[in-house]
């Protein structure tokens, strides 16, 4: 029963220091899962031409290019927006205003994407509905 | 089969039924079209995984509190339906993530936290059969039981407090629920049908562990009834016979 007490409490002990870890230290920014461009162009210093990470936001308004590659887009969040080459074929519900999360690294002021995931919001309607354009309530 | 479980299994054909039935009708999303009909499955498997962990919490704590073995024994049943639907909930996610999201897996805080607490209750599962002691065991679960739901909220606000791909609560949030009315109809006709098949299964796996248990405890005895006989005192004259 003492052995069985002691296990417990050392469990407790270790589970409370990594949610501790977790919710305090936030490991790095690790825990971001992807970064807005706003941030993602604040930071441009942290990550070199070709360190990988992820950027979510809006796919802007009339800015799809297609390109022997793939597409080439403005991924916005507010004010902020960002230049995506993206190699590879669109995901499904690809379309202008819908949210994205493009991974990949700079190349000078261009962000150069590999994998494209879709963020679509939490709101379903009938096709025919007003409510709610795509893209709303997005990152 | 008892009355109570014929009754049962009708309702819930009959409102399986009816929450199919629903999903295929429900009018498709604007922006999805008929791919988020998965909503139906997966929203319904992810509020059981929820479920029958509560249940496994308060099992565990009432059996910390009473001691009684059915408690015991509910917890334990609960939490293997659980891990079931917790399997469930993500392999239907994959699919649905697949075609709408462009992957099958991302290391997005919902998935991790939901894969978490797949794991972590198939180490409660593990936890029952590290010993043969009942009581043990029954203790031993019930604080694991206990002590694991801390991860549940966590999972469920996960997609509140951290950047996701995945999207936040539809219906379980403070505001209104964001989703047409007929949707939202055959959403909560499908989780009273899941509810439905996971009550069927609960009780299932109860009455199979108290069967279990009874087979055990008179597998037991006749063996000990044997045992017995064939102790016999040695005649170490036949044994040794040139011994004198």
């Amino acid at each position: 029963m003492r052995r069985y007490r002691l296990l417990a409490v050392s469990v407790l002990g270790v589970a409370g220091i990594l949610l501790g870890v977790l919710f305090v230290g936030n490991i790095n920014g690790n825990l971001v899962y992807f970064l807005t461009p706003h941030e993602a162009l604040a930071q441009k210093a942290d990550f070199e031409d070709g360190r990988r990470f992820q950027i979510g936001g809006l796919v802007q308004d009339g800015s799809v290019v297609t390109t022997d590659e793939g597409l080439r887009f403005v991924v916005v969040s507010g004010p902020a927006e960002v230049p995506v080459a993206y190699r590879g074929s669109p995901a499904q519900l690809f379309r202008p205003g819908i949210g994205v999360v493009m991974e990949g690294a700079w190349d000078g002021d261009t962000f150069r994407s590999d994998t494209m995931i879709i963020k679509h919001d939490e709101n379903y309607q009938p096709p025919d509905s007003a409510e709610g354009e795509p893209g709303d309530g997005a990152p | 089969m008892t009355s109570v479980s014929r009754r049962l299994t009708a309702v819930t054909v009959v409102v399986m039924a009816g929450a199919l039935a629903a999903a295929l009708t429900a009018p498709p999303d604007r922006l999805q079209g008929n791919l988020q009909r998965l909503m139906y499955v997966h929203v319904p498997a992810a509020w059981l995984a929820y479920l029958s962990f509560a249940i496994t919490l308060g099992a565990s704590a009432g059996w910390l509190w009473k001691r009684r073995a059915s408690l015991d024994r509910l917890a334990s049943a609960s939490a293997e339906v659980g891990v079931f639907f917790t399997g469930l909930t993500i392999a239907l996610g994959s699919i649905w993530g697949k075609p709408v999201w462009g992957v099958w897996w991302t290391w997005d805080p919902r998935l991790v936290t939901t894969a978490m607490m797949f794991f972590v209750y198939l180490g409660y599962l593990a936890l029952r059969r590290a010993t043969l002691d009942a009581t043990v065991r029954a203790r031993r679960s019930a604080v694991f039981g206990v002590l694991a739901f801390a991860q549940i909220p966590v999972v469920h606000m996960s997609v509140v407090w951290w950047r996701a791909v995945h999207q936040p609560p539809t219906v379980l949030k403070p505001a209104a629920p964001t989703i047409d009315e007929w949707m939202l109809a055959a959403l909560l006709l499908n989780v009273l049908a899941f509810t439905l098949v996971y009550v069927l299964l609960l009780r299932t796996r109860v009455r199979l562990a108290v069967a279990e248990e009874t087979y055990d405890a008179a597998h037991d005895r006749a063996a000990g009834e044997l045992a017995g006989q064939a102790i016999t005192t040695p005649d170490y004259r036949k044994e040794f016979p040139n011994h004198v």
